[in-house]
């Protein structure tokens, strides 16, 4: 039971919310990495080509960059590779967590060093290997869509499945193995244990090194760069190559567009997600 | 017990097979291909000839080389210290908001994110630059109590690099550290409280012990991504802002060099081994499990 | 959304153009073309195109052009060093091409389909970077100079001075970050030619610079002349068409090739060896080689033409503009760059590292 709003007994669960140099800090951060969006949203109102300066408030960027057809298709293999790369890295990643977590095995040191490599190596190092790999086993180039986006998914399943990797472990470390005996000792499967005992405990950690996946594989551009070709072009390397001569309102438009979808998406699986918790506390 | 280690060897196998077969493919191959181009030579414009020389080392050992990497060393620390900074007590008062506010507040972190790298620099340098928002708030706020004003030239310099790393890396630090605070047990606070704990000692003496895991993941996170990190410098940095990846894409790019540069990346290679081998060394007893079991 | 390479959209084009086809090209025998599927790929600059260009030629020849985008001519190198991954025509810049003929990655071009080539102008016929033109047919080009903001001048920067060795315009001036750029253009300050060898000269520009240093406010990749438009550096280093951009939105902003000299830059139209699409490569060629067509594009980008017939079709505040036209005089001071071989590259690049981490 526990003792609630007890001001002499600050708990985890409720005070440090509301203490004031938290308060301080939220604000900060948020000003700090809100400013630059709110900038970008608002020059996408901009009527000016260059964008540097205010010149005007219209919508025609908005309309160019819903009919600008390569930007859209390439939004399109964004979200297709961000969204495979999310279930790939998930997967692998849970994989990972596990074994380093749960097994010895020689040489296990080296082998955690070697799942961070993807991480550490400059990404134009991996960048030119996997080119020079596809390259020399004959990858086939012209494969139909979304196949196509296979070189570019794997690669990102590369360097995204450590940080999933890595965030899951440390969830890992607080699990209570009394949890697993005791559900063993109950006559479960390993099977069910998996998904009744271990995936409720990591669920925070999955949530949180899924969004890091998603993100990490939809901004990513130097290794993109050297896995694509012709008809697999995604939106960072689209943007990269528009910066020398028109970094316009039309890619703020885009990418207000964007982000007002991920907003949508990001309210709606909350929603879902509270009603689901609010059904479980009828039971 | 017993009944478990058996089933165990199945799941072993189950779990180590296909992140082992992935990393063969795509990373380890890859990289010997790497690492044969750090042996070789250009031969023309494109070939590259497997000679078995030193040659690239040798010159990757050159003070100007070394001394990019100790400085991009030097401005990855200093970005980690400033994610943890804020990122430690964000993520601990994000973990105990009420359940309504953790999920806004997770998302409002990650958000940001969603907006390309590249555009997202951008709009920092709209903001920043001489001519930029901020100077023009600062210009308001001094005119508004009558002080002369020179703007701040915030941009192209070591500074913007390290706000710009630390823009880009803070959900590195924050997520982990969320993930790891989610999972802590209450019931010991609340027993430690009872014993008469100050807020301080409950910190120094509970909280971070446990959290450290999660710390090191953040760290490691932030700062190897940070040490590799080419772009920010490239659009943020001054004359002297030049980092290790900086060096290593002209290599690969402007001067064609590739196995030069394959020899600069495999030091970078060697570098990350050292600080997890420092890691497995200092803090492994860290991971063991709360039944004390040596995993 | 062109979700498939040569959609269901391009399909029905095709059959409606087929019309337009029979009409018109008819220089290229039919027989070729119905080889390869009606689709190209295009590796070109952003916004290197007329705004209109590749609409026309589709209705014009059935072809379904998709243009994908590269920002450097090290980038377009390095992707197309271990194999051409599907790309039909690319536009690198001159001293782009004479690497790609030495290692052989380009297919030599088939005359007899591009007889629009005789719109060019005469000079631009040879090039010591593609001795005959059998891999590359000139595109745009242009010089490289000083953009500054008319009312911070003391007075008209006419010389590489003020940006390699005064102090005058300190934390005021930005240079290009390209090695072989920057230091091309101290070598022309020195008195050398653009593409010097000489390790010592390369050494007394490296010094040049290493002083100058603390007057640059920044190296930037791109962007010298949104730097300029937006006050932070009041002169800057940078090529004319980027410069005319920004004129366009500032009238204070304005544009000067230095006494001294500077580069004369080409981008021309090659071809990859391993292009799926050669014919179809070869038609476009054809395509923009013809004066109206040449005229659109030049007169939407703005660059330099070497197209001479379509220059006859421009106005004068085109073929007047000395941003865009210099002079024979500024011309004859400028010369283009060429690539020096890697024991060069090298010598500049770790120049260029020095400087750097100076």
């Amino acid at each position: 039971m526990k003792i609630k709003n007890n001001h002499k007994a600050p708990k985890m669960s409720l005070d440090y919310f509301y203490q004031w140099w938290f308060k301080v800090i939220l604000c900060v951060t948020f000003i700090f990495l809100y400013a630059p969006i709110l900038v970008l949203i608002i020059f996408s109102f901009n009527d000016s080509r260059r964008n540097i300066t205010w010149r005007g408030f219209t919508f025609k960027y908005y309309e160019k960059a819903a009919l600008n057809d390569g930007l859209i298709d390439a939004f399109i293999n964004s979200l297709t590779i961000g969204i495979f790369n999310t279930l790939g890295s998930l997967i692998l990643g849970i994989l990972t967590a596990l074994l380093l977590w749960r097994f010895r095995f020689p040489f296990k040191a080296v082998y955690e060093g070697i799942i961070l490599l993807p991480v550490v190596m400059p990404e134009i190092c991996i960048g030119v290997a996997l080119l020079v790999f596809f390259n020399q086993i004959g990858w086939a180039n012209n494969l139909p869509w979304p196949l196509s986006l296979s070189k570019i998914t794997f690669a990102h399943i590369l360097f995204s499945f450590p940080f999933v990797a890595i965030i899951i472990r440390a969830r890992l470390a607080t699990f209570n193995l009394e949890q697993e005996e005791a559900a063993f000792d109950l006559g479960a499967s390993p099977g069910q244990v998996f998904t009744n005992v271990f995936l409720p405990h990591i669920r925070p950690a999955l949530i949180v090194s899924g969004l890091i996946a998603f993100t990490l594989s939809l901004d990513d551009f130097v290794i993109t760069f050297f896995t694509s070709g012709p008809d697999t072009i995604t939106v960072p390397i689209k943007i990269y190559s528009m910066v020398r001569f028109s970094v316009t309102p039309e890619v703020n438009a885009a990418s207000t567009i964007l982000l007002l979808i991920t907003l949508c998406a990001a309210g709606i699986a909350l929603w879902v997600h509270r009603a689901k918790i609010s059904r479980i506390g009828k039971l | 017990m017993m009944k478990q280690v058996g089933s165990h060897r199945l799941i072993f196998w189950l779990t180590f097979i296909p992140p082992t077969l992935w990393l063969l493919i795509f990373l380890l191959i890859p990289l010997s291909i790497i690492g044969s181009f750090s042996f070789s030579e250009k031969r023309g414009l494109i070939d590259i000839e497997l000679s078995w020389i030193l040659n690239n080392y040798i010159r990757a050992a050159d003070l100007i080389y070394l001394s990019t990497l100790i400085k991009s060393i030097g401005v990855a620390g200093i970005t980690t210290v400033i994610c943890f900074l804020f990122g430690f007590p964000l993520a601990l008062g994000i973990a105990s908001a009420p359940p309504r506010w953790k999920s806004i507040l997770l998302i409002a972190v990650i958000l940001p994110f969603c907006v390309n790298l590249l555009i997202r620099t951008y709009a920092l340098i709209a903001v920043f630059r001489t001519r930029g928002f901020f100077n023009f708030g600062l210009e308001w706020f001094a005119d508004l109590i009558n002080v002369p004003f020179e703007p701040l030239s915030l941009l192209y310099n070591d500074t913007a690099v390290i706000l710009g790393l630390v823009y880009v890396h803070l959900p590195f630090m924050v997520l982990p550290l969320y993930a790891g605070f989610e999972g802590f047990n209450k019931t010991l606070l609340e027993a430690a409280l009872d014993l008469g704990a100050s807020k301080l000692e409950l910190l120094t003496s509970i909280i971070i012990p446990i959290i450290t895991p999660s710390i090191i993941s953040g760290c490691i996170l932030v700062f190897i991504p940070a040490l590799g990190s080419y772009l920010t410098p490239e659009l943020l940095g001054g004359p002297n802002s030049q980092m290790i990846a900086n060096v290593i894409e002209r290599q690969f790019m402007n001067a064609n060099d590739w196995p030069f540069g394959s020899a600069l990346s495999m030091v970078l290679v060697y570098l990350t081994f050292g600080i997890l081998a420092l890691r497995y060394l200092c803090f492994n007893n860290l991971y063991l499990d709360k039944n004390k079991r040596r995993l | 959304m062109k979700l498939f390479p040569g959609g269901h959209l391009s399909r029905r084009r095709f059959l409606a153009g087929t019309g337009a086809v029979a009409a018109g090209l008819s220089l290229i025998s039919r027989q070729a073309w119905c080889d390869e599927t009606p689709k190209l790929n295009f590796y070109n600059w952003d916004t290197y195109i007329g705004e209109t260009t590749l609409k026309d030629f589709k209705v014009a020849s059935g072809i379904n052009v998709k243009m994908d985008l590269f920002a450097d001519n090290d980038e377009l190198f390095a992707k197309l060093k271990v194999g051409n991954p599907g790309y039909d025509l690319i536009v690198p810049s001159s001293d782009y091409v004479e690497r790609m003929i030495l290692a052989d990655m380009l297919m030599p071009l088939n005359d007899d389909m591009i007889p629009n080539r005789f719109n060019i102008q005469e000079s631009f016929f040879d090039a010591s970077f593609d001795p005959g033109r059998k891999y590359s047919l000139p595109y745009m080009w242009g010089t490289m100079g000083i953009g500054y903001r008319k009312s911070k001048m003391n007075s008209t920067p006419d010389s590489w001075k003020w940006l390699f060795d005064s102090d005058r315009y300190k934390g005021r001036c930005a240079l290009l970050s390209e090695a072989s750029d920057v230091l091309g253009a101290a070598f022309k300050y020195m008195g050398y030619s653009l593409n010097t060898k000489d390790p010592k000269i390369i050494k007394e520009a490296e010094k040049l610079l290493i002083k100058q240093k603390p007057n640059i406010k920044v190296f930037a990749p791109d962007n010298g002349q949104d730097l300029l438009l937006s006050g932070e550096v009041d002169i800057t280093m940078e090529w004319n068409g980027d410069i005319l951009q920004v004129m366009e939105e500032d009238p204070d902003i304005s544009y000067i090739v230095p006494k001294e000299g500077s580069a004369v830059w080409e981008d021309a139209l090659a071809i990859p060896k391993g292009a799926p699409h050669p014919e179809n490569a070869h038609r476009f060629i054809n395509f923009i080689l013809e004066p109206s067509v040449g005229a659109k594009i030049a007169d939407f980008i703005q660059y330099a033409t070497p197209n001479k017939a379509a220059k006859q079709l421009m106005p004068e505040s085109y073929s007047k503009n000395p941003a865009i036209y210099p002079s024979n005089e500024t011309l004859s001071s400028c010369e283009s760059s060429f690539y020096l071989g890697a024991d060069v590259v090298r010598l500049y690049d770790e120049a260029w590292s020095r400087v750097l981490s100076a």
